[in-house]
């Protein structure tokens, strides 16, 4: 449990790094690291599927997504954030915890327990089995991507 | 059981708190993305936990699967307008996106 405990501030420590920091590229690399531990946090809780889509996709490939946009983006097109931002973040984050600390348990005692049958099977049965409806969802969603990419870099036509 | 479910949910909400504190202080295109990326996590933490804590770790895990594969298209697709807006202001600045002219 320790270390779960670890892992999770260490998912937050590196969150906040990537937003807290100027260079790009360290943000975008911090970010695949909270990615990481996040993974790792899956993994520890008997979820290894969600683990592997957690560390190979989103510390993976949005990580390689960030960085090819600030490569393709100028150096010289570096954004001054406002300096308040970054002083008044401790302070919001320590308030929200300790609202967080007093809110969340009893917030979590409040949530009834919807009625559900126990699990059976593996989990390639429930994926399948189950979610389909989810699974067609994800198709057109991915397709959508795919297009909408394709037509915001879309080359001029001739007669433009 | 609950105390642990308690321990991802505090976490939960504070990734998410962390995100959207940068979402509405943040003027680097690129950082609001990173930011909708966090809550992202947030959320998909606080997901499987509760599938976790109810013993649905199978349908939970799918749930996540199908979340991260829509933040991806969510992600690729920002960036690519990200990118074109950049093209056209030369700037990443989102207060530069309300001047942009046709």
């Amino acid at each position: 449990m320790t270390l779960q405990t670890l892992l999770l501030i260490g998912l937050i420590v590196f969150s906040a790094l990537a937003l807290l920091s100027r260079d790009l590229i360290k943000a975008a690399i911090s970010f695949a690291a909270a990615s990481l531990l996040l993974g790792i946090v899956f993994f520890r809780m008997g979820a290894p599927y969600a683990g592997v889509f957690e560390i190979s996709v989103v510390a993976g490939l949005i990580t390689v997504l960030f960085i090819l946009t600030i490569a393709l983006t100028e150096k010289k097109a570096e954004v001054r954030e406002s300096p308040k931002a970054r002083m008044i973040f401790p302070l919001f984050f320590i308030v929200f915890i300790i609202i967080d600390v007093l809110v969340m348990r009893g917030l979590i005692r409040k949530i009834p327990t919807l009625p559900a049958e126990a699990e059976t099977g593996l989990f390639g049965q429930v994926l399948w089995g189950q979610r389909t409806f989810d699974l067609v969802g994800q198709v057109a969603v991915i397709l959508a991507g795919v297009f909408a990419v394709l037509a915001l870099f879309r080359k001029k036509d001739l007669d433009d | 059981m609950t105390e642990t479910w308690y321990l991802y949910m505090f976490f939960a909400a504070a990734l998410v708190a962390v995100g959207l504190y940068a979402l509405l202080t943040m003027r680097n295109i690129i950082k609001l993305l990173i930011a909708v990326g966090i809550i992202g996590k947030g959320i998909s933490l606080a997901l499987l936990a509760s599938g976790w804590a109810q013993n649905l770790l199978l349908t939970a895990q799918s749930l996540v699967i199908t979340f991260i594969v829509v933040e991806v298209c969510l992600v690729a697709v920002a960036l690519a307008l990200a990118i074109n807006a950049y093209r056209h202001t030369k700037d990443l600045d989102v207060r530069k996106l309300a001047r942009l002219k046709g």
